[in-house]
């Protein structure tokens, strides 16, 4: 990270849901603008300002994707990869239950590890095929969860922010992982 | 940016980058907006700089939007003295 940077994580996140035609663009002007206000303000107003830009953004990045021709193609890859890894995980959830079935706190341990895992290699995968498909796999992961907790699938009794955790993080790694990893181009 | 700014300090909002550059494509795909792309820059990271200009058919659209809006609020000041 250089100085007066903007958050990586932020620029990552940009990366992976902004439409190509304007990414460069648009993560220039706000690379740019960042840089202003860490100057004439502090670094630390500014990230928050360079996040709510990124937060804010998001609706219209998913009316853009949804716009574009393309977008029944990607949302096929997503629905592909989702079901072929939410066998995968339902699979990983059975033999972990097996295995620890008298023990339900370590279920509760592993659950989430076995989750972010399955959300981190499925958006890899669908990053990989098309990188549209990842911000449509992060939206069925957070609707998956939000509808899981609705229905109170969980047997075992939680604390709420143990499914917010869910909620925000399985999608966010959907769409964070692959630029992590494969964001070769980023120049945060 | 210079967009967003400019629609922010006319109507005094924050609004989100990711707005301005989506309604900016469909201004293009409709033709009424075109873009070229200028040189990177070190202050933009090294990203480069994307510039539109209004073209005569999104100028057209333009002005039937604003006689539109004249036209709908003509006498509206009239009416609200009144009350």
């Amino acid at each position: 990270m250089r100085p007066n940077s903007p958050p990586p994580f932020a620029c990552w996140f940009l990366e992976s849901v902004v439409p190509a035609p304007y990414r460069e663009a648009m993560l220039g002007d706000l690379f740019e603008e960042y840089a202003l206000r860490a100057e004439s303000g502090s670094p630390l107003s500014a990230s928050r300002w360079f996040w709510s830009q990124a937060c804010r953004s998001v609706p219209s990045m998913v009316g853009s994707w949804l716009r574009r021709p393309d977008w029944l193609i990607s949302m096929s890859i997503a629905i592909g990869v989702y079901i072929a890894m939410g066998t995968l995980k339902l699979a990983a959830d059975l033999a972990i239950s097996k295995l620890v079935a008298p023990r339900p706190m370590t279920e509760v341990v592993l659950a989430p590890v076995v989750f972010l895992a399955t959300t981190s290699i499925s958006g890899c995968i669908a990053a990989r095929i098309r990188p549209g498909a990842t911000i449509f796999l992060a939206l069925m992961a957070m609707i998956t969860v939000a509808v899981s907790i609705a229905l109170k699938v969980c047997s075992i009794p939680v604390p709420w922010w143990y499914q917010f955790g869910f909620l925000t993080l399985g999608p966010l790694s959907v769409l964070l992982t692959p630029a992590v990893f494969w964001g070769g181009q980023t120049r945060c | 940016m210079i967009v967003r700014r400019e629609i922010e300090e006319r109507i005094g909002r924050n609004i989100s980058i990711g707005a301005v550059y989506a309604t900016l494509e469909r201004l293009e795909t409709k033709g009424y907006v075109s873009s070229f792309t200028g040189e990177p820059t070190p202050e933009r990271g090294g990203r480069a700089k994307r510039m539109f200009r209004l073209e005569a058919a999104g100028k057209r659209a333009l002005q039937v939007s604003e006689q539109t809006i004249r036209n709908m609020t003509a006498g509206l000041k009239s009416r609200w003295e009144g009350i």
